[in-house]
């Protein structure tokens, strides 16, 4: 197995910012020689979580800190933002037929994230949200 | 780089296909959205979506798909999906589009799909 490569950023609240984490993401998988298709969910998982991230990250530091540590097995992604925080446990599973004929047809990052990932966890307080996801490369 | 959101449109054999290029973010979603309500406006009840060129997208820019999905739902349309990259369908899946739209590997495909559909229809 090749070394862990890691890769760590702060992330500013601006329109499209996920693409440089993609990028930052599709360059440490060339590192490694890990094929394009390999990683195509690790592209969903990591859009979400800095889009949710972002958009939950609070007026005063309106920014997220990312990190992602790769081998040619497993991708960690750990995402924290710094706003109010929410009790994970009361977010309820979207559901598209509850979502067609209503104005709300957001609300599925969360569960993208848990579905497409390996191993999630969340731990959120008022101070913010960190998320640790693991995802298998194989 | 992901490259810029593009979007072209064209209506083959009374089907709207939508192509799309680049990141499907909110603003994508809603202007894939844009294009299908000027075309619903004018009949239009059968849509593909070619999402091929597209590899990366967000739940934000589908949600505006949902938007379309109801609309041809409740004037007995159709949308199907094409040339779907496999963490795109996964995501589709998941968020259960496929319960009220179709996939095929392609643009062709899609319109035999929509042409047997427009058939059963009447």
């Amino acid at each position: 197995m090749t070394d862990a490569v890691t890769l760590k950023m702060t992330l500013p609240k601006i329109p499209d910012i996920e693409l440089v984490a993609l990028e930052g993401l599709d360059r440490l998988a060339r590192h490694l020689g890990i094929a394009e298709e390999k990683i195509g969910e690790a592209r969903i998982i990591v859009t979400e979580a800095v889009v949710n991230a972002l958009e939950h990250s609070g007026e005063n530091n309106p920014s997220v800190r990312l990190e992602f540590t790769m081998t040619t097995n497993d991708l960690s992604i750990f995402v924290r933002d710094y706003g109010k925080g929410f009790e994970p446990a009361s977010v309820e599973d979207p559901d598209i037929k509850a979502k067609l004929h209503t104005k709300n047809k957001r609300g599925w990052g969360l569960n993208l994230m848990k579905s497409m990932s390996d191993d999630f966890r969340i731990e959120s307080n008022r101070n913010g949200t960190k998320i640790t996801i693991k995802k298998l490369l194989r | 780089m992901e490259q810029p959101f593009r979007l072209t449109s064209e209506v083959r054999d009374n089907c709207l296909v939508i192509t799309t290029a680049g990141y499907v973010n909110n603003v994508g979603g809603e202007a894939i959205a844009a294009e299908f309500n000027r075309h619903f406006e004018k009949g239009i009840r059968h849509v593909v979506i070619n999402l091929g060129q597209s590899r990366v997208v967000n739940s934000v820019g589908m949600s505006f798909l949902i938007e379309i999905i109801e609309r041809l739902e409740e004037s007995g349309g159709k949308l199907v999906f094409s040339d779907l990259d496999p963490a795109v369908e996964k995501m589709l899946s998941i968020m259960g589009l496929f319960q009220y739209a179709g996939k095929q590997k392609t643009v062709a495909d899609a319109l035999v799909s929509l042409a047997g559909a427009g058939k059963a229809d009447g």
